[in-house]
Parts: C-alpha cells; structure tokens; sequence
C-alpha cells in the first residue's frame, strides 16, 4: 500500500456554495448609473442630408454591405456622385480631428466605396401606387432625388428637362474628369428601371407652362437650376465668355480652345472647373480674383487641384475693362487691396487705384450663376424677384414646390439632393401620406470634449487615389479597396452610435457589461464607477443621477 | 468586438471590490486566459475580502484562504498534491503588494529559488489598501498614506521587486496592467504556457479610494503610469532577457501624478519630485539598457 492513497482518494468538498452574485446585490451601492445614449455624430450634425454615418460604417465593418447602403439611402440616394463632388460638409466637423492631431476621417472616399460597389443594386420597388402624378421640372440633382424618394413613395413620377438627356448640371456642368458621364447614366438608368418617366428637350417657359403642369399633376417640382450667368460689371463684358456654357459645350466635346493664352475671372467652383479644364485641353490658365485665397469661396480640394494642374493665380486683381486688340483680348485689371469684412465675414477688396494690363487668347467669367424664375406668376415670388418658399420649398401654391439651386443660387448637389428629398416627403404629406416618413430626431452633437481617442490606431488617412492615365479628360482619382475602407473606419470613433467596439465590456471591474455582440449593462450589480462612461470612444454612454432615475 | 480578449467570464458578479477596482478588474481580466484548470491561492490581501464572505465566493476556480506570509508556499504545497495526483492543474498565487514585497517577500524568494511550478501574481496597489492605507514598502516617494501623512510623505523609493523577481533567473517575469488589456492577456498567455517552473506577473493596480482619485478615472490612471514610464510594460525571461512591450509616449510625469490625490506631497515639493523624476529615468535608462542588450538587432528599430 502507497502511503499516498489518502491523497488520491480524498473526497472533493465543497469549499462555497454559490457565486457572489446570488446574494451580494452591488448595484444597491450605485448613486450614478450608466446608460447607453444614441447621440449625434458631429459628421451626421453637419451633412446637410444628416445621413447617419458612424451607422452605416458599422454595417460596413460587419461585411453587411446592404444595410449601410439602406441606411445611406434614407438621405442620400446618390453616394456614387457625392462620394465624388461632395465639398464633405461632415468631415469638417469630425471630432477626431479636432481632438487631435489626426486628419479627420475620410468620409467622402468610403462613401464613394459604398456608391461603387452598390452601382449595380437596384432601386427598391415602390410602395403601394397611389395613383397620383407628379411632375418634376428639371432632371439636375434635386430633380433626381425628389423623383426618386417620389417614385418610392408609390406616387408616378415625371421628370422634364430642357436638354436632351437627364443629369442637369451632374451631366453638363462637372468635368468628366471629376464626375464620370456613365455615372450619370447608371443612375438615370436606375431612377428609369423604378419608373420614373424622363421627358426631355422640353423647357419650363417654352415648352411647358407650369399652370399646365398643375393642371394636369396632382403636384409640380421645379428644379431648373441656376445657369444663367450674373453681369460681371466689367467693361466689354460681351467679349468674354461664360463660364458654366464653357463647361457645358467642353463636356458636349463641342468647344476648342481660343488660344494658348486663358483668364478666368472668379474664385468659385465653376472658376475652378472652368480653369482646370482649360489647362487641361493644353492652355495655360490665369485665375483673376479681386481677394485672396483665404475669402476665396471655392472649396480647398479644388483649388489644390488647379494648382496640381499647373494653374496660376493673381490674387487682388479685378479686371475692369477688356477689349479686343487684333486677335487678342486686353484686359486692364486693378491692383485691390483687403478691407473691412463684408456681411459674409470675408474681408471685402477696396480699390487701389494702380492699374495694369494683361494679353490672353481667351476670358472666361466664372462670377456666379443665377437663376431663371420668370416661368413663375408674381404671386410666387416676393419683391425682389426670388421665389417664395418654405422650408421644404412650398411656394403660396400647394401644388408647387421648388428648390435647389433654383431656391437657393448656386450651392452644392448634396444641398440639391436634400431640397429633392425635402420637397418629396411635403409634396407626399401633401397628397395625404404624412406618417410614413422617419421622424426627424433632435440633433445631440456629441463634442471633442467627450470623446476618448485613446484607441484610435495611428496611420494615415486614406484618400481617394490618384488615378494612373494619361488621359486628362479621364477620371482623375480612383475608388479605395474594401481594405483601405475597413481600415480607415478602424480610426473613427463612432461618436454617439455604439459600433460594439467592447471598451466598455473589456474595462469593467465587476463584470456588470454583459456582452451579447454588443454592451448591455446589468444594473443590479454595476457599482456606478463610470469607467465605462470614461473610456467610451465615441461617448456612447452617460451618467445619471439614481435619483433621478428612481424618481422618474 | 474590436478587442481581442475572451468573451467568456470567469468572475461573478457582486464582488466586494470598490467602485473602479483595479484588482478586481486584473482579477476578471486574468481569469479569462488561465483556464478553468486551476487553483488560486490568497493570503490575506484586498482580495480576501473581494471574493465575498462564505458560503459564497467570485470565481469559477477554487480559491484557498491563507496567512498573509505563505501565498507561495502554500501555492507550492498545492501545486505538488495535484503533481500526486497527476494533474496538470495552474496553481496560483495572487497576492497584494504587503503579500509579495513586504510579509510575503520570504515565502516568494524562496519558492523562486527552487523555481516552483506556480504562477505567483502580485497585483500591486501600492500600499495596505483594505486596512486603512498604511504605507508599504511598494508605495513610491512623495506618497500620502495613513502612516506618511503629508506632513511625512513616504521617502524611500519603491521596492524594485522584478529586480529581486529577475535576481532569481526564473523562467518568466512580466509587468503588466489592466489599462493594456491585450497585452497583460498575452503575459497571462505566456505565463500558463511555461510549465515547470516559476512565473512571476507584476500587475499595477489601481485603488481609487487609497489612490485618492474619482473611480471613472481608474483606467487612465494606470495608462499615464505606462506612458510616463512610472510603470514601464515588460517581460524578462530566464533573469537576463529583457523585452519592453509597450513603449511609452514621454507623457510628462505630472500628469500621472496630477490624477491622484495621494500625491499632492509629492506636486508641491519641487525637490523631491526631481528626485522622483531622476529615479524614473534611471530605472527606464537600465530597462532601456537591458532591452536592448537582449534584442541587439533591433536597437533604434522601435
């Protein structure tokens, strides 16, 4: 016998009864306690389609490529040309970048990712027919996009455009190199396959009257635009040549260059398209601008890019007069000077008096568009000639609706789409469907202050690649891979959306998250330490007084 | 989840730790990579009272209450009945820093030298916490404690007890801490991996009430000790080679301090906390120096 059989053969004993958890009740101990707290992304806060990003870049990281592209689509029903055009309101107001030295997030670009690689899925079917009929004049970005939130709906759709094929400014204002054509026909393919009707060649005031429109449509929105090119002031004004015609001729391949030799006269973006694509065509282009960089109203993005493509630029010049001297244009410019800030806040340039003069082959004035609102009765517009609207752009008559750049002037397509999506849900609450539209919820930016960026991973941020062509009409940039996408949304904090990251979970001490692919917080033992409050990321969480809650 | 830490939980709730315990956390977080075959041995420490009073206890492995100077020694005794038994069972010992610096430095040392097949974890909270917050001889200079009040803050420096650990070329040594959980569960990891002999894990662990600090504010405490290079995250192997696993960020010392309370003695006297700042460069220069000495390809390549 072994002397160790006692060993071997020792019965096993009970030393507890039962866990901790069966009597010690820790939440009793709490005075605060935590709660989950969907808030607002300051990226959703300051898209103006309030689309809600770190949403959709969640169901982009769980590989479910179909809901971020549904939840994209409640906003915005085009991310193929706004991940391309959009001046990216959102990643201005990202809250990595100002808590850090990081680069904001590079929404735009993973949205264009999420618009490529949902190109080919269909428009969802729409609702049940109501029967009704809508025209929409003007098939540009607010025509599109209140065509498609209207054809959804269930109503008929009939969109009018003055030019021979849809697309509006998104087909002949925006370079091709900027903005892919078949873009523009996939999407227009796509609106067609929902059934929306396109009838084109037929311009409100010529062809159309709107009291026709009325007449014969349960509702009309108009969305025509602002093409019409504003008085320069300039002296032999009828010497110089508009720039938006410039852009649409160039992209109807319909125009050649005057000569080597090209001014552009303007600080936006149509001076910027109209530029580039001169110096694009082979011209060495001039940009004449009566401020600086700093009030110029084009969106950085676009000014570094002219200046990549070799574009020069005379700040506080401001052309007073051209004439024509043999086959060139002499244009005598004066030397301004920064002054007081206007109603804008941009400091307003003040005359010098000191004169020069400079040759080009060809001027183009890029001084802002306006718009058309003579097809509209005098009892649709105010005082001044503008349109009267609403918010959701009603005019005085029930029927008839407007917006984009035609409401507005000329602003961004991401502003187009939002009035094409805001005229369709009032023109639906209209024809009597009001509660089938998501609420607006209240905006609860969460701010820099509240978020912990202790773990964002450190790299760089990922734009949108340079394209490799020697074309230079081609498109300039290229789509991210779903690699870049996923790596880059590894480094947004998801302010105000829980993303299941499990910085909560890992960091409690008690073990009160209970985790089931995402935090739920057991308050019968959590302590109220507020760790999990602390190390959120995106500040998902808050703290509320328990007596509060107890008293509710 | 983002993080790579088992899902799985180990530790009940209802816990007696404080509100933002960082030894109840180390605790959760250790268990999650030990294994279910195990043994946890306690001397007396914050943690006796933690698992909860009979007839109920926290984990889901057994858990022997013992005098505050044998946790290794009795962790040694455990680990040879289950060798009898021809078990492969983890025995731990998991002791504050009274149970491994100060009353449990004999019972450690000496199962260090035998190189006893345990895994002795001192989760460190820098002084008698559950007691009232009596000084020990872990707690650094310029500390407020019960027994160095800020009249008298602690003056001797703390303890350098993974010298001491590494003195004794034990197989694995590793500081670690729960604000870089990946990387105290791949210590864990390692820790478990290497069988037939001792392992030592130095875990840094917050105590808000002692450390006279809001408990939310638990987690970044113990990083601004990591990054200021106050707790320097490493592993030495077989007493010689030594790897920095976490390298910090220079955050100045103030900051680490500034959070905490127990420190004041410490911020509003100048001299003491250069001292303070020429030792915590001096003990990262010697761990810069040995890391480096261990990894010679690597040098600058950090």
């Amino acid at each position: 016998m072994s002397g160790l059989d006692h060993v071997d053969n020792y019965p096993e004993i009970p030393v507890s009864l039962a866990p901790t958890s069966t009597v010690l009740k820790t939440g009793a101990w709490r005075s605060v306690r935590p709660v989950l707290k969907t808030r607002t992304a300051p990226c959703n806060a300051y898209c103006p389609a309030g689309i809600s990003i770190p949403e959709y870049f969640d169901f982009l990281t769980q590989d479910r490529l179909e809901d971020a592209h549904s939840v994209f689509m409640e906003r915005n029903p085009f991310p193929r040309i706004t991940g391309r055009v959009c001046p990216r309101f959102c990643e201005h107001g990202c809250n990595l970048a100002v808590a850090t030295d990081e680069e904001p997030l590079s929404i735009r670009s993973i949205e264009r990712w999420l618009g490529d690689h949902t190109a080919e899925v269909p428009h969802p079917n729409p609702a049940e027919e109501t029967g009704k009929q809508v025209a929409v004049v003007g098939a540009g970005p607010a025509g599109m996009a209140a065509a498609y939130y209207l054809r959804r709906s269930g109503h008929k759709v009939t969109v009018f455009d003055r030019r021979e094929l849809a697309g509006g400014i998104l087909r002949y204002g925006i370079p091709e190199y900027r903005l892919p054509t078949e873009i523009v026909d996939n999407e227009v393919r796509k609106l067609e396959n929902m059934g929306v009707e396109f009838r084109t060649r037929l311009a409100l005031g010529a062809d159309l009257k709107l009291e026709d429109l009325e007449a014969a449509y349960a509702a009309v929105f108009v969305a025509t635009g602002a093409t019409g090119q504003r008085s320069t002031g300039i002296a032999g004004e009828s010497l110089l040549e508009p720039g938006l015609a410039f852009l649409e001729a160039a992209n109807r391949n319909q125009v050649s260059l005057p000569g080597e030799r090209c001014a552009v006269i303007g600080g936006g973006n149509t001076a910027m398209d109209v530029a580039r694509m001169l110096q694009r065509m082979g011209a060495k282009v001039t940009v004449l601008y009566r401020r600086t960089l700093t009030e110029m109203p084009a969106i950085d993005e676009e000014y570094e890019r002219a200046v990549e493509d070799g574009v020069e630029f005379h700040w506080l010049t401001l052309p007073r007069r051209v004439t024509k001297l043999g086959a060139k244009l002499l244009v005598t410019v004066e030397q301004m000077r920064l002054g007081t800030p206007d109603e804008s806040g941009r400091r307003r340039p003040e005359s010098t008096g000191i004169m020069r003069e400079m040759r080009f082959d060809g001027v183009f004035s890029a001084t802002g568009e306006k718009a058309d609102t003579t097809p509209f009765p005098d009892r649709l517009r105010d005082a001044q000639g503008w349109l009267d609207l609403d918010v959701d752009g009603a005019t005085k008559d029930p029927l008839v609706y407007a917006g984009g750049d035609l409401a507005t002037g000329p602003a961004t397509v991401i502003e187009a789409i939002v009035a094409g999506r805001n005229a369709a849900r009032a023109i639906d609450a209209e024809l009597g469907f009001s509660d089938r539209w998501p609420a607006v919820s209240p905006i609860d930016t969460v701010s820099p202050a509240e978020v912990n960026v202790t773990y964002v991973p450190h790299h760089d941020r990922a734009d949108d690649p340079p394209a490799v062509t020697a074309d230079p009409f081609a498109e300039e940039t290229t789509t991210l891979t779903a690699a870049d996408v996923l790596e880059e949304i590894d480094r947004c904090l998801s302010c105000g959306y829980c993303n299941s990251c499990g910085t909560c979970f890992v960091f409690c001490p008690d073990g009160a998250i209970l985790w089931n692919n995402g935090p739920r917080i057991d308050h019968e033992f959590c302590k109220g330490c507020g760790i999990c409050v602390a190390e959120c990321p995106g500040h998902v969480m808050v703290l509320v007084n328990e007596r509060e809650v107890s008293h509710a | 989840m983002r993080w790579v830490v088992p899902e799985a939980e180990h530790m009940a709730e209802g816990t007696l730790g404080c509100q933002g315990c960082g030894g109840a956390l180390s605790m959760r977080l250790v268990l999650k990579e030990l294994g279910q075959d195990a043994v946890a041995v306690l001397p007396a420490c914050c943690w006796s009272i933690i698992d909860g009073p009979w007839p109920v206890h926290a984990l889901d492995i057994p858990v022997l209450h013992t005098a505050f100077e044998t946790a290794a020694v009795v962790a040694t005794g455990v680990k040879a009945a289950k060798t009898v038994q021809g078990k492969d069972t983890t025995v731990v010992a998991w002791a504050g820093d009274g149970g491994t610096f100060d009353i449990g430095l004999q019972a450690l040392s000496g199962a260090a030298e035998r190189n006893e097949d345990i895994l002795f974890i001192c989760y460190d909270n820098e002084a008698y916490m559950n007691t009232g917050i009596q000084r020990s001889s872990s707690t650094p200079t310029g500390t407020w404690t019960t027994t160095t009040p800020d009249q008298r803050p602690e003056a001797r420096p703390k303890k350098d007890i993974m010298g001491i650990i590494a003195a004794h070329r034990i197989p694995y040594a590793a500081t670690a801490t729960a604000a870089y959980p990946e990387d105290l569960e791949r210590k864990v990891q390692n820790a478990v991996a290497i069988k037939g002999g001792m392992r030592f894990l130095h875990l840094l662990s917050v105590c808000p009430p002692g450390w006279k600090m809001e408990a939310d504010q638990a987690i970044e405490v113990m990083r601004r000790a990591v990054r200021s290079k106050v707790f320097p995250l490493y592993e030495v192997r077989n007493g010689r080679d030594y790897t920095i696993t976490h390298w910090p960020d220079d955050l100045p010392l103030e900051d680490y301090f500034s959070l905490q309370g127990r420190f004041k003695p410490l911020l509003g006297n100048d001299e003491m906390l250069e001292l303070v700042r020429g030792n915590v460069e001096e003990r990262w220069q010697t761990l810069l120096a040995r890391h480096e000495a261990s990894h010679p390809a690597s040098v600058g390549s950090n």
